[in-house]
């Protein structure tokens, strides 16, 4: 099988030597993504879109990443673009709240963001995997800095209020510990014979060999306190140098106690493919991806603009939109096409001409609820004081998430975190609380795992999807039945209407999915747009 | 002495959501009332007192909603949602953190009832469980959150 591979993997390699040496690096990258190397993601490298019809002309409603997306390369491809947004500024979900920001949430409640100059709490979209190539290709193309996110944090916490007396575990210690006990039980069965069937003889030593080295095992195949499992787990006192530098081995937690505290439960949060190492985040915050997107677009982008009614005909579609604040006599605006970015519970909402189908699709697909705040402290206690720096902490308390600043490292002086990151029911109920009784039981909840909120807590931000006037929650929630039911009446384009955005993707709440269906979307407008040619 | 802790923690957490435990659990969820799950779930919409609100969309008001005539209308949308309003029908084996929030047919005719009886809307028919429990739930399972 190796000797397999390997042949293939030669062959594969003089195959893409050729195609980099003779067409360049964007065709070897395609034949990349073709041959399976590097297909993570639909993106297939920056979309052609030669061809364009003189005249022809696109209207996009929604100036979020998938709105922004389409009219930079539609209007780079010679159409003429216009876009209309409910918000006061590009981005949508992409967004960053700052000291000195000021956000409205239905119902009217609004909140003053106090934080310091440079200190911001990313209330949407947080993090980029390295696979998201649509994203990775954007933000390069636009001069964004990128920062490593640090999805896993071995000193983060995994926290549960039920077990170890309340008291966070460092994430590397239940690792560790989860690792070796398993490891041990597997070795021990296999030893005994009761793997027989499953494995064969020479498979056996191998696989007893390869637990040891997993698990941290002994010679007789046991996970008990040595050099070796606090190499692991963490040396009650660590290693230094001089006189002083003994270390002190720690103790591993017991199997049936490391079971019951659910905390394994946090183990994976690293495996999933979305949330594999290498991820990052925008230098600066999320929010400049769109920033710099409303830059190159400039006036292209109509602000304040509140689509209420969408109409088409043969020849193309008319916008009927008022002002945001529903002030000023309803103007229209009209192009050849239509992407329509806006969010299904909004959609959902405006008169549209599409078909039964469509219509029942945008119905069809619930809101998810979804809740962050961030906090200001003095000082940045989670380093100073527990030698945190970036990454995650998991809690079964309702605030669900602690996520440390990946940015900004042993630098004097106050910090944000984000104080929780909820989703689920528990989302629903900080959604129905006043902003400041939010973030005050955020402070509570979160000093459970670090005493020193209460001493070093200055000021916070609330935002709850499900109360964002642009976005009436977090993202497209599909289920299997709803996929197989409406998807692909949701993706058509009908006569001259398409759809885009995350809840057009199989990546529901990725920025990457909101690219893609955006690509997808324009790419097959600009085939029925070449093939009416002038008449479009 | 896990059940003393819960109960602690509940007493702790009470406050302004009157006399209702603040954070529903697996536990403390299905003993909700119509008016908890209101002043729990639903005001993060439809906000206090029933108002709705507008932005971009709009959260309907339910005062004075002419659908509410039909009490079948109102529990059909809490079992099954509506345009992007999430479903509280599906089956209760969901995970509380990620997934949808499930509401038992009792407490759904509650929640019914008494959204059909406040805010100025003045519906006197009382609908029971097994009312709720004859119209359509959603099926189970969906997609956790990112």
């Amino acid at each position: 099988m190796e000797n397999g591979e390997g042949s293939i993997s030669l062959s594969r390699r003089q195959l893409l030597h050729m195609i980099g040496t003779t067409a360049g690096a964007a065709a070897m990258y395609q034949a990349m993504s073709s041959l399976g190397l590097a297909a993570e993601s639909p993106y297939k490298g920056p979309i052609d879109l030669q061809g364009a019809p003189r005249n022809a002309s696109v209207l996009i409603l929604g100036a979020g990443m998938a709105g922004l997306t389409a009219a930079y390369e539609l209007r780079n491809a010679g159409y003429k673009v216009q876009v209309l947004e409910y918000n006061a500024r590009p981005g949508g979900r992409n967004w960053t709240l700052r000291g000195g920001d000021r956000y409205t949430e239905l119902g009217g409640l609004t909140q003053q963001c106090e934080f310091d100059k440079d200190l911001y709490i990313n209330p949407g979209p947080w993090r980029i995997p390295y696979h998201h190539h649509g994203m990775m290709h954007y933000t390069k193309l636009l001069g964004i800095a990128l920062e490593p996110f640090f999805q896993v944090n071995y000193n983060a916490y995994l926290h549960s209020s039920r077990a170890f007396g309340g008291k966070p575990q460092r994430f590397r210690e239940v690792k560790a510990d989860y690792q070796g006990h398993v490891a041990e039980l597997l070795a021990k069965a296999t030893r005994q014979n009761a793997l027989d069937a499953a494995v064969s003889t020479e498979d056996k030593q191998i696989l007893l060999e390869s637990l040891r080295h997993w698990g941290a095992l002994d010679k007789n195949y046991t996970y008990s306190p040595s050099e070796q499992v606090s190499d692991r787990r963490g040396f009650a006192k660590n290693r230094g140098g001089g006189l002083s530098g003994r270390p002190v081995q720690s103790d591993p937690v017991a199997l049936h106690d490391l079971l019951d505290s659910g905390l394994w439960s946090g183990i994976a949060s690293g495996d999933v493919f979305d949330m594999q190492t290498a991820l990052f985040q925008p230098a600066d915050g999320m929010g400049r991806i769109g920033e710099a997107f409303g830059r190159e677009l400039g006036t292209l982008i109509r602000y304040n603009a509140k689509v209420t009614d969408i109409h088409q005909d043969e020849r193309g579609v008319t916008v009927t939109y008022v002002g945001s604040q529903e002030s000023g006599a309803p103007q229209t605006a009209r192009a050849d096409w239509c992407l329509c970015t806006i969010p299904l519970p909004i959609l959902a909402q405006i008169p549209m001409n599409v078909s039964q189908a469509m219509a029942s699709a945008i119905s069809a697909v619930p809101s998810a609820p979804a809740f962050k705040a961030g906090l200001q402290f003095k000082r940045r206690f989670w380093e100073e004081d527990e030698q945190i720096y970036g990454g995650i902490t998991y809690t079964d308390l309702p605030i669900m998430n602690i996520g440390y600043p990946n940015t900004g490292f042993q630098s004097r002086g106050k910090g944000v975190l984000l104080g929780a990151y909820i989703w689920g029911l528990r989302a629903m109920e900080f959604t129905a609380m006043p902003p400041q009784e939010r973030v005050q039981r955020v402070v509570d909840y979160g000093s459970q795992i670090h005493p020193q909120y209460h001493q070093e807590f200055e000021n916070g931000v609330a935002v709850a999807w499900h109360r964002a006037p642009f976005a009436l929650g977090c993202f497209g929630m599909w289920s299997t039945e709803t996929r197989a039911k409406h998807y692909e009446d949701l993706c058509q384009i009908e006569g001259r209407i398409a759809l885009a955005g995350e809840h057009a993707s199989f990546l529901g709440g990725w920025q990457e999915g909101a690219v893609t269906s955006s690509l997808d979307a324009i790419g097959r407008i600009h085939h029925r747009a070449v093939a009416l040619g002038e008449k479009a | 002495m896990r059940k003393l802790l819960l109960l602690l923690s509940i007493a702790a957490a009470a406050s302004a959501f009157g006399d209702s435990p603040i954070f529903t659990s697996r536990a403390t969820l299905p003993s909700l009332n119509g008016e908890q799950i209101y002043a729990h779930i639903c005001q993060g919409c439809h906000m206090p007192g029933g108002q709705g609100a507008v932005g971009a969309g709009y959260y309907p008001k339910l005062a004075a909603d002419k659908n509410f005539v039909s009490w079948q209308f109102v529990a059909s949308t809490v079992l099954k949602g509506r345009n992007g309003m999430p479903p509280f029908g599906y089956p209760s084996n969901q995970d509380i953190n990620s997934g949808p929030a499930h509401l038992t047919d009792a407490q759904i005719a509650d929640v019914v009832n008494y959204v059909r009886s406040h805010f100025g809307n003045t519906y006197k028919a009382q609908v029971t469980a097994q009312q709720v429990a004859a119209l359509p739930h959603p099926a189970a399972e969906t997609i956790g959150p990112q």
